[in-house]
């Protein structure tokens, strides 16, 4: 895991195969089927040396219910199918009451909280033949009881686990912007010797609120992010994270040229 | 974006109550957590001392992205909207809690009269039971 990637989507998988200077990418690892021939594109990048992390969005690691085991054995399965260096999932919840959320939703920051994450990243790890990194979200509202800041709230999660950090620039700019925070107050407290690598995204204003939508340009404050985080101290790796509305491919160049300019590595386009 | 996973939803009381019995101390935390999924996506009020506002924005921008999710998967019925696909959606899926994109996306097409490449796109996934389907359901 090394330098700037790009989040490999089957929109945009012709456009990542020709990106000379990859290192890394990341693919939904729901999207991984667990037999049968992996996507050809997918395996020719993992054949060229390019590392592949699988990133779930349905594991439901802040649930107060314990993970599906199920739903672990086939993360496991996709990184041992993509020989991943690492596989990263999110400290969030996606379903509770028999209900599914269909997107990743904000846990109260609270000690029972923290308790239950880490049960269930326990839990996982103890299957998953590769390291966990854990990514924490973008939340459009809090919790009306918070006892603990974020960042007290993540670091005691990663020092309870071990878990490494999927830092998303594109969050933590998107929660301060809303909460009206300084989001690089953010970045002073978090344990940032223990991110793995970083996402990078757009977003767009709807309604006075920011959303952190995957599906529009990456902002300049985001960049910026990028250029204080790496003042800190740099990630090894950073990756621009694109879910929709993909733009023409020199747009995407031109983002994943601007992401190398605010972290210093070098261009892979 | 998964397909189709339909489990069994048992009623949310009972799987509350299941739940708490499992996580023991976690209890709390699961009951609030199904309350909240319960507001955004099945029309239950919103929990005490959550902005009503930002909740509600939140509902809102997961009706969009399922909106999307399912055009996705089913890109002829939402063309057959045209721009009106978003708002089509969100007043079709309102209150409905997501049975994944595919399945949502069936469950509309089968309620709205539609014609054209719409029609021919439902008729192409739902073809005629074969008598051996038939016999074993």
């Amino acid at each position: 895991m090394y330098g700037v990637g790009i989040g490999w989507r089957p929109e945009i998988s012709g456009f990542v195969a020709e990106l000379p200077g990859l290192r890394f990418t990341e693919v939904i690892a729901e999207s991984v089927p667990a037999t049968g021939p992996l996507p050809a594109q997918l395996t020719a990048l993992r054949d060229r040396g390019v590392a592949v992390v699988p990133h779930g969005v349905r594991l439901s690691l802040g649930g107060a219910e314990p993970i599906d085991p199920a739903r672990v054995r086939r993360l496991a399965t996709a990184a041992d199918r993509l020989g991943a260096p690492l596989v990263s999932e999110h400290i969030a919840f996606v379903r509770a009451g028999g209900l599914e959320a269909g997107h990743l939703l904000p846990l109260p920051r609270s000690r029972e909280a923290v308790d239950a994450v880490v049960a269930n990243v326990t839990r996982a790890q103890a299957e998953l033949p590769v390291p966990l990194a854990l990514e924490p979200i973008a939340a459009l509202f809090d919790w009306p009881d918070d006892e603990l800041t974020e960042a007290e709230f993540l670091t005691e999660i990663l020092d309870r686990t071990g878990a490494l950090l999927l830092l998303d620039v594109a969050n933590v700019y998107a929660n301060a912007r809303n909460r009206g925070t300084d989001p690089a107050e953010l970045l002073d407290a978090l344990p940032l010797d223990r991110v793995a690598y970083v996402h990078v995204a757009g977003g767009d204003e709807h309604g006075g609120i920011y959303h952190d939508t995957h599906a529009h340009a990456v902002p300049e404050p985001v960049l910026d992010l990028v250029t204080a985080l790496c003042a800190r101290r740099r990630p090894p790796a950073l990756m621009l994270e694109r879910d929709g509305a993909y733009p023409p491919a020199s747009s995407l160049l031109t983002e994943l040229d601007a992401i190398a300019a605010a972290s210093g590595y070098p261009a892979v386009t | 974006m998964t397909t189709a996973r339909r489990q069994p939803e048992p009623p949310a009381q009972a799987a509350n109550t299941d739940q708490g019995a499992r996580a023991g101390v976690a209890s709390g935390l699961g009951e609030r957590q199904a309350a909240l999924v319960a507001a955004l996506v099945a029309g239950a009020p919103i929990p005490e001392g959550f902005d009503p506002r930002l909740v509600e924005a939140a509902r809102r921008a997961l009706l969009r992205k399922r909106a999307g999710d399912v055009a996705w998967h089913w890109p002829l019925l939402a063309a057959s909207f045209g721009a009106r696909w978003p708002q089509v959606f969100a007043e079709w899926a309102d209150g409905r809690p997501p049975q994944g994109a595919w399945q949502d996306g069936l469950d509309l097409a089968r309620s709205v009269p539609l014609t054209g490449a719409a029609a021919a796109e439902l008729a192409s996934r739902t073809p005629p039971r074969r008598w051996w389907h038939r016999r074993r359901a």
